[in-house]
């Protein structure tokens, strides 16, 4: 009992009752090798020519691991069972021994040619037969097992694959690339380096929220993130994260980006850029409301923040609170820079000085420069 | 000349009951299975002999060479090879003689096994 309710379906590869199906059209034949192999304790499945050994192999339940294969047969003969077998997909790997009279080596050679594993003679030696039929078996085995194996393979790397995808979802794609990055471990863990900092945020926006309705606030920020998160990958900074109407975005981590002020200034300027065409919208409709960036540079501590189950990544230092002050401290439309990013950009932007700002937190004032646009090229060239 | 050999091999018949363990009862089946079955076979060899069909006598006469050889019957199975061979060769000349050769052979075949305790 124990064995029938083992072979429902679960523990095919505990469970291992071999099963050879012995294709002859001589009963006695089938008869006393059947025997042998019971004697082994391999099942035997018999058939009367080729076409009954295909409709057996091709059952839903088949559970055959070889057969034993004579050449000359009615109705459908071993070369032509031989070669519907190896060229049916589900059927080719499946070992086929032929049976062979001793007078018919010829045969065997062709049909070792055409894909049979190997050949008995006749008469039946029982030692012999137990050797190939579970050489046979070996083999087959040792094929399912890489089969399976590699459909495992194939499931979990599916699953790797669905769980980056879900992962870039809710992280910004160059985080979620580390998962899956050799070297990301150790970003992960922590690491000092210099790093730009931009912080943006709307001017007006709580006002704004008490005076409209929650789905005009939600339809709205929706809106805007969609467009700045369009220019945040463009340029392919690093989202830390947003709150409301404001957001933290950081360059030259965790991918490494020689020119990251100048890819912070360029987002910063094609944002507000951006945020004119929102803001003239959004006036039509009753509602004044201003952008302002704080963009700072410097050395910075990145990597995982937080606790085991709410993790981010996250970048810690002066250069974060600079950038955040200098976002509080712009007026709407004003992109102001700290003095070490102003200089990493200076050829690149016109800027007005916005004089030595106090700070909160920040002992002494911070000569900081508000970008009024991009130079032309000529103009560049030129300075 | 084909009544040299002997028509059932004793030394065949004591590998066989070795190799199953001496179970009596699965060689008097397996026997029984042998008879059965050539009785079919003889009568598709004389059909095909009677017709002069050369290519249809193949199948039957190779299979009762090797049942026959499984068991034993050497002489049979000799007997059954040449009918094959003239069958696959398209020699339809004296099929009908060298089945009736055959047959003889049958007979003798079953006798001795029957005297060798060996069907039912």
């Amino acid at each position: 009992m124990g064995r029938d309710a083992a072979r429902d379906g679960r523990g095919r590869f505990d469970e291992v009752t071999d099963v050879a199906l012995i294709v002859d059209d001589s009963a006695v034949n089938r008869q006393l090798l059947a025997r042998h192999l019971a004697s082994i304790g391999i099942d035997a499945r018999e058939a009367v020519n080729g076409s009954a050994a295909l409709e057996a192999l091709r059952a839903p339940d088949s559970n055959v691991g070889v057969v034993l294969l004579d050449v000359v047969m009615p109705d459908m003969d071993g070369y032509e069972t031989l070669a519907a077998i190896k060229s049916d997909d589900a059927l080719r790997h499946l070992p086929v021994i032929m049976i062979s009279g001793i007078d018919e080596l010829d045969s065997v050679v062709r049909c070792i040619q055409l894909g049979a594993t190997d050949y008995l003679p006749k008469p039946f030696n029982p030692t012999i037969l137990a050797a190939r039929v579970r050489a046979s078996l070996a083999d087959k085995r040792v094929r399912d097992l890489e089969v399976a194996h590699a459909a495992e393979q194939a499931a979990l790397l599916k699953t790797i694959e669905r769980q980056k995808e879900e992962l870039a979802r809710f992280l910004s794609p160059q985080v979620a690339a580390l998962f899956s990055s050799p070297e990301g471990e150790q970003l992960l863990a922590g690491h000092r380096r210099e790093a730009t900092a931009v912080f943006c945020d709307l001017r007006g926006f709580t006002a704004f929220s008490d005076a409209a309705e929650p789905e005009e606030v939600l339809g709205m920020l929706r809106e805007y993130h969609a467009k700045m998160g369009e220019l945040i990958v463009g340029y392919e900074g690093t989202l830390e994260h947003f709150a409301g109407d404001g957001m933290m975005i950081f360059f030259n981590d965790p991918v490494l980006q020689p020119d990251h002020v100048e890819r912070a200034v360029r987002m910063a300027v094609a944002m507000r850029e951006m945020f004119g065409g929102l803001a003239s919208k959004w006036a039509r409709l009753g509602f004044e409301l201003g952008f302002g960036v704080g963009i700072a540079s410097g050395y910075a501590t990145l990597g995982r923040i937080g606790f085991e189950g709410r993790y981010d990544y996250g970048m810690v230092g002066t250069a974060v609170i600079l950038a955040s002050r200098l976002s509080s401290a712009a007026a709407s439309d004003q992109i102001l820079l700290n003095p070490r990013a102003h200089a990493a950009v200076e050829e690149l932007v016109e800027v007005e000085a916005v004089g030595a700002l106090q700070l909160k937190g920040f002992a002494r004032p911070v000569e900081a420069v508000n970008v009024l646009g991009l130079r032309t090229v000529a103009a560049a060239a030129t300075a | 000349m084909l009544d040299e050999g002997p028509v059932v091999d004793q030394s065949v018949i004591a590998e066989l009951r070795e190799s199953v363990g001496d179970d009596e009862s699965f060689i008097a089946d397996l026997v029984a299975t042998y008879v059965d079955e050539g009785e079919g076979h003889f009568a598709a060899m004389d059909a095909a002999a009677a017709a002069g069909d050369a290519a249809a006598i193949v199948r039957p006469a190779h299979t009762l060479k090797s049942s026959s050889a499984a068991l034993g019957a050497m002489r049979l199975s000799q007997i059954a090879r040449e009918i094959e061979m003239a069958g696959r060769a398209g020699d339809a000349a004296n099929l009908v003689a060298r089945v009736a050769e055959a047959r003889a052979a049958w007979d003798a075949t079953l006798r001795e096994m029957a005297a060798a305790g060996l069907t039912k």
